[in-house]
């Protein structure tokens, strides 16, 4: 019998389980600040219907994944760069903790400031937010390169290419794995932040107008759609990907 | 031409000689063991005429062809199968790398990934990668150690049979007396701090006599003055 089934069955009586709490408690406040899993499936149903909720869910998932790409290459190579360059890592080591210290609010905001309240602009805060992360994550991948390996690929010639490819980035998956992992969860977060501050479409940009609105069963109906689309990315794509990188192990 | 040549004035490491004069030279197709005990110098030796390490006084000269290295842990690629561990080093076609390691006796392994191997067969397939290259010289880092008495046996004849079929000079390190004399046509031996070549010896056994447990205990007994090869050596049963 399969092993994963009895895990996975034990999520679903879990998030059941919970649900059920959720329509509980909505039902024994009965106010419209929690409304109960069905008002929210309600909400869901009127916000597909009038053409709002998967146009809101597509731009926002473009957005994430704009982000996510730019994010994922610039902070791997500076990553790389720094954990491989002690000279790198002397001149702008001090910068990547300057980064990550760094706000979030406070970067979107100038981002706005400087780009106007445009698509570069969102996107580039959501990038510069993810950017140190992914870089720190990165630098450890990079330092922690075999040396006995790097020999190797020495004695037998290998050419640059060859050893990205066969020797270095292979050392570098699980770091990469992990940042991606990371990094969804964190940018899809900031993605919502930077809509609602300042565009006018996607999924934070309906969070910003149901609040005026005081629509809870709408702002939830949002959030849980998003969370189940993050969870299959997570799930359906990074999880077998990442499994894939480690078939090697013994 | 020269199949190497080793003139070495000294080694370092922080200041402190670990090598000091280390002179030699290998003929075209010779097979010596460089022979000392552990932590000697020897693996800092073969790193320095590999290229790895170039931050020495002396002047060492390599031959002009291609110079493989089996190193002691055997540096395959984790996530790599065995068969394409041989093709990326050597740039040669899959079949042909399945070809090098069913010499080796792995032709049924070639599919698996290093880590599900034992360190017996991945010293195998570190040996069909190093001489896949075709090598003019092959450098092996003492290539019997941590191995049982049945795969040092194994690996030992495999060393001897596929470097006669190469015809590659080779210099194998060793701190196992038997060793050096069952593989070699001649032994260095370093000792001393730092550690200097001390002996140089050419085997006066041909390389079928050296297959004899007789004629290399024989040479043991002539020339370390005993017929005991030690309890490190692998290949005690050699000599009984």
């Amino acid at each position: 019998m399969d092993k994963a089934l009895p895990a996975s069955a034990w999520t679903l009586a879990s998030l059941a389980g919970f649900t059920l709490f959720w329509a509980v408690i909505a039902a024994a406040l009965a106010s419209p600040v929690l409304p109960g899993p069905e008002a929210v499936f309600q909400a869901f149903l009127h916000e597909v219907r009038i053409g709002n909720y998967w146009y809101s869910m597509g731009v926002t998932l473009l957005r994430v994944i704009a982000a996510f790409t730019i994010a994922m290459a610039i902070g791997s190579a500076i990553g790389i760069a720094l954990g491989r360059s002690a000279w790198a890592e002397r001149a702008f080591g001090g910068w990547l903790s300057l980064f990550l210290n760094l706000p979030a609010l406070v970067t979107i905001i100038l981002c706005y400031v400087w780009f106007g309240l445009t698509e570069v602009a969102a996107i580039t805060a959501v990038a510069v937010n993810k950017i140190p992360n992914v870089a720190v994550t990165m630098r450890e991948g990079a330092r922690m390169l075999s040396r006995d390996l790097g020999e190797m690929a020495g004695v037998y010639r290998l050419s640059w290419g060859e050893s990205m490819r066969h020797v270095i980035l292979p050392q570098l998956a699980p770091y990469f794995a992990v940042s991606a992992r990371n990094g969804l969860a964190l940018v899809w977060k900031i993605v919502l932040v930077v809509e609602l501050l300042g565009r006018s479409n996607g999924v934070g940009f309906q969070l910003h107008t149901n609040f005026q609105l005081f629509d809870v069963a709408a702002i939830l109906a949002y959030a849980i759609g998003f969370i189940l689309i993050v969870q299959f990315i997570e799930l359906g794509i990074l999880g077998p990907w990442e499994a894939y990188t480690k078939r090697w192990r013994r | 031409m020269s199949g190497l040549r080793v003139d070495l004035r000294q080694k370092s490491f922080g200041g402190v000689p670990v090598l000091g004069e280390v002179t030699f030279a290998l003929a075209p197709g010779e097979i010596a063991a460089l022979l000392g005990p552990s932590g000697c110098g020897k693996t800092t030796l073969l790193a320095m005429i590999a290229g790895l390490d170039s931050d020495y006084t002396g002047r060492i000269e390599p031959p002009g062809g291609p110079v493989a290295m089996v190193f002691q842990t055997p540096r395959l690629l984790p996530w790599r199968r065995l068969v394409d561990n041989i093709a990326i080093a050597a740039k040669v076609p899959v079949a042909e790398a399945r070809a090098l390691l069913e010499a080796v006796g792995l032709g049924a392994s070639a599919d698996m990934f290093p880590e599900k191997t034992s360190l017996g067969m991945q010293r195998r397939a570190a040996l069909a990668r190093a001489l896949a290259i075709k090598p003019a010289l092959v450098l092996m880092d003492e290539p019997l150690v941590s191995l049982d008495t049945a795969n040092a046996e194994l690996m030992r004849d495999l060393i001897r049979s596929q470097l006669a079929r190469s015809g590659a000079t080779a210099l194998i390190t060793t701190h196992d007396r038997v060793e050096a004399l069952t593989l070699a046509d001649r032994v260095l031996e370093l000792d001393g701090v730092p550690a200097e070549l001390v002996r140089d010896r050419t085997s006066p056994l041909g390389r079928d006599e050296r297959q004899s447990p007789g004629s290399v205990a024989a040479l043991h007994q002539r020339w370390f003055g005993s017929k005991d090869p030690g309890p490190d050596s692998k290949l005690t049963g050699g000599l009984k």
